[in-house]
């Protein structure tokens, strides 16, 4: 029995039962259509689409992909479209409520075919056909904004500016990451029919979630064999930065501190416009972030040497997916700081006076970190002392603050606004150093009173004692 | 001049009374001091506390500042809070010996059981005011201990959700539980204190110190006991107690002044290993330690039992004089007693000392078997 025969059969089938499983299977009266023929139609009647795409019986091995599977069902309980009312023509197009295949699966009924003449079932879905099939709503405000008072729209467009949408418009690239990549499952296996479990980005369990974006990512740019060939700027794109990532400080802070404002890929990169950013902008995707950082360097004539000699901004000192936490001792000219990989040897044209710059600096920042280090020691011993300090205790942060925010100010690579903000903190720490001090002499004075004041104490007991030996004995 | 007031102010009754007011001699007449010696750490308590009022604010914003403010700004506020606090505790503990030894010299026999159950009313009362004075700070530590401590009230039976709301002014620890946390301190329990103790006097006095039996036995009636006169014998004696406790309160206060903690933030996490006071240790770890369900009945909940239990412990002690009717009763009484005291002191070294809480693990989990 051909194909068509069966579903012929099982139509036929299906009319006797209909009332039935209209019955069964309820769906929602007024489901939202997208724009186009499907949205003007009348509200969907039953969804006949799984009564032939729900039954294995109806497919050939060889279209197993059209088959909804009882896992696929159960994924699309959770997808978010599904949620809202959507149903299989409302993406798909054409007609749920025919029995009758070619009807069902007209084209002037706007059915949207995610295969090219001949089609092949054993292959994915064409992924620029992928692409028009979600633009086709989330690229149209009209529609989107039922949803959201002001939605994003500009996927879409975003996609085609991306690596992935340049190279799939370029090459036709059947590899290339399209909206369900990311948003749904990896693409390009054989098994792939598209579970259809698309999640809301901030589902937990989305792909997408900003916990699990890097992951979701390295699914392809983590794998060698799909990498293989693909070059950015004349360069392998390479397939270690999520390991080199995970070994960062952002990740620390995103996955085992929890801090979702922390960056993943999408952050430095974009997400449905991803690219990686010029030699020029790698300041200005840090500084999305690092805000006052990434404008003090904008200022310094270093940007412009670092432009000129094709040095990626701040990715030149910190790295770029292996970002470790800042220390003080990346400044100076010794012990592996990186201001001497240029400024030891005048590579790029790095002056001496900047060398010296660099030392003036270090020696600035050291002087304060280890008059806070005193500090906090002293207030640490006076509080173990039972002494109340918890007022110097709470000043020293302003100490901290003014180390921190001379240490943003070096980014600026001048010597005097580093120096007037670690002179605030040295004023702070120094007027906390004596207040913890004080404790400590209160707390020695109040030991050599209570030794005098027992004094009095004891000649009272010894004086009333004496007294009480004179009383006659009672009787 | 003595006699200038004695005519005006009529103190010929009161020096009368003193002249006429002796104290037996016997060898546990040092337990006689106890009752000073709390009068003396209560008065402590009142000059103290009178203090710290004049720069104490009662509210969620301003009770932390204004304590560490007491200790950092005001001149020798360190030294007024740390007597404070420390005199309360060493009041609670030498209270808890007032009782037992009275207990143990059966002072509270007849005409003397209402002395017996004012003091017994002014240790509860006491007890009441370290749990509300514990709160008025409002650091961490005691923020959390009053909400744990309030929220054991809630299971009470039939009345247990109106006192809860009662305890706290609302359904969580707020700024309404410490305005009444600080009424309870500052106003209701020194006025109750006040005429309780006043009464507690007035018995002592009218029925004079009690004589314990095997001393009466020893010479043949109380009469024949020998005794000192109270002034200036054993006031003198006194005095030397209370310069001894005042120059101990000194020391605690100058070595280990009480410290402050952080500011409570209600909407924090409790913090780690919270205790309550080490009075109501006893009482904290037992009720940590029982089982959710009693004999796995559903509606007997094992906090609801050990609260109940200690209320009835409680009410056990106040009818005590009532109770002792015979040889067989005292008996009973005294190992009652017994059991008591090396259950208190055990359940306290417990919640102090984990070391101490794994040597009675293996009992508890053995006892614990019959209770679930």
């Amino acid at each position: 029995m051909t194909s068509l025969w069966r579903i012929l059969l099982l139509s036929a089938i299906w009319v006797a039962s209909a009332p039935a499983l209209a019955a069964e299977k309820p769906v929602p009266a007024e489901a939202p259509g997208p724009p186009g023929k499907t949205a003007e139609k009348p509200p969907a009647g039953p969804n006949q689409c799984l009564e032939c795409h729900g039954n294995a019986d109806v497919w050939d091995k060889d279209q197993q992909r059209l088959f909804v599977t009882k896992e696929v069902l159960a994924a699309l309980a959770g997808d978010i479209h599904w949620q809202k009312g959507l149903r299989c023509a409302d993406c798909h197009g054409g007609n749920p409520a025919t029995e009758e295949v070619n009807q069902a699966h007209a084209e002037e009924d706007g059915f949207r075919s995610l295969r090219s003449l001949p089609k092949d079932y054993t292959k994915p879905p064409q992924p620029a056909k992928v692409v028009e099939l979600c633009g086709k709503c989330h690229a149209n405000i009209e529609y989107m904004r039922r949803y959201r008072p002001s939605p994003r729209t500009d996927q879409l467009t975003e996609y085609w500016t991306s690596g992935h949408g340049r190279a799939l418009k370029a090459t036709g690239d059947p590899k290339v990451a399209t909206c369900i990549s990311c948003h749904d499952k990896p693409h390009g296996s054989a098994e792939d029919r598209g579970k259809h479990g698309i999640l809301a980005v901030d589902n937990l369990e989305s792909p997408v979630y900003r916990t699990r974006v890097a992951k979701t990512c390295a699914k392809c740019h983590a794998d060698e064999k799909v990498m293989a060939g693909y070059q950015y700027h004349g360069q392998p794109l390479g397939v270690k930065q999520y390991e080199e990532w995970r070994a960062s400080v952002h990740a620390q802070a995103l996955l085992i501190k929890g801090d979702l404002s922390a960056p993943t890929c999408n952050n430095c990169h974009g997400n449905h416009g991803a690219l990686p950013p010029e030699v020029g902008s790698v300041a200005n995707a840090c500084g999305a972030c690092h805000g006052k950082i990434a404008s003090l360097f904008a200022e310094t004539r270093m940007k412009h040497h670092f432009e000129q000699e094709k040095l990626p901004g701040c990715a030149t000192c910190h790295s770029n997916h292996k970002i470790q936490p800042p220390s003080d001792t990346m400044v100076g000219m010794e012990g592996g700081a990186v201001c001497a990989k240029c400024h030891e040897n005048g590579k790029y044209g790095a002056t001496l006076a900047g060398a010296e710059a660099a030392r003036t600096i270090r020696a600035g920042l050291n002087g304060l970190s280890d008059q806070i280090k005193r500090a906090k020691e002293t207030i640490d011993d006076a509080e173990r002392l039972g002494m109340e300090i918890s007022v110097p205790k709470f000043e020293l942060q302003k100490a901290f603050n003014a180390l921190t925010n001379a240490r943003t100010l070096l980014h600026s690579f001048q010597v005097k606004p580093v120096e007037a903000a670690l002179a605030d903190g040295q004023k702070v720490v120094t007027e906390v150093q004596g207040k913890a001090d004080h404790a400590l002499v209160e707390h020695d004075y109040r030991r050599v009173w209570l030794a005098a004041s027992l004094v009095p104490v004891l000649i009272v007991i010894g004086l009333l004692l004496l007294y009480i030996r004179t009383l006659p004995t009672p009787k | 001049m003595l006699a200038f007031f004695v005519e005006r102010l009529g103190l010929d009754a009161a020096l009368a009374l003193a002249a006429k007011k002796h104290v037996p001699i016997h060898r546990t007449t040092i337990f006689y001091f106890l009752g000073g010696m709390a009068l003396f750490l209560f008065g402590m308590q009142v000059a103290t506390g009178i203090l710290l009022s004049l720069y104490y604010k009662p509210s969620p914003d301003q009770a932390f500042e204004s304590v560490r403010a007491i200790m950092t700004e005001v001149d020798f506020g360190w030294l007024i809070r740390s007597l404070h606090v420390w005199s309360a505790n060493l009041l609670i503990g030498v209270l808890f010996l007032h009782i037992l030894t009275t207990y143990m010299m059966r002072a509270y026999r007849g005409p003397r059981e209402f002395t017996w159950i004012t003091g017994v009313l002014l240790l509860f009362l006491f007890l009441a005011f370290g749990f509300s004075g514990y709160l008025l700070p409002w650091n961490q530590l005691a923020f959390f201990a009053t909400r744990v401590g309030t929220a054991i009230t809630g299971v009470v039976p039939v009345v247990g959700k109106d006192l809860l709301l009662m305890a706290r002014s609302g359904e969580d620890v707020t700024g309404d539980t410490l305005a009444r946390f600080y009424s309870l301190h500052v106003v209701i329990l020194p006025l109750c204190v006040f005429a309780l103790l006043g009464l507690h006097l007035f018995l002592v006095q009218k029925h004079g110190m009690s004589v314990p039996e095997g001393a009466v036995e020893r010479y043949g009636s109380a009469e024949k006991v020998p005794s000192m006169p109270f002034v200036p014998h054993f006031l003198l004696r006194d005095m030397v107690g209370w310069y001894v406790a005042l120059g101990i309160l000194a020391a605690l206060a100058a070595l280990f002044p009480w410290e402050l903690g952080q500011k409570a933030d209600p909407f924090g996490a409790t913090p780690e290993g919270i205790k309550p006071e080490w009075y109501f240790l006893f009482m904290f770890q037992v009720l940590k330690k029982l089982p959710p369900q009693f004999l796995s009945i559903e509606w007997l909940e094992g906090e609801m039992v050990g609260v109940l239990f200690f209320g009835f412990c409680g009410l056990f002690v106040l009818v005590v004089p009532f109770l002792d009717i015979g040889r067989r009763t005292r008996r009973v009484l005294n190992i009652l007693a017994a059991l008591a005291v090396v259950f208190f002191v055990v359940m306290t070294a417990r919640g102090l000392s984990d070391t101490v809480d794994d040597w009675f693990a293996p009992l508890e989990q053995w006892l614990l078997r019959f209770l679930t």
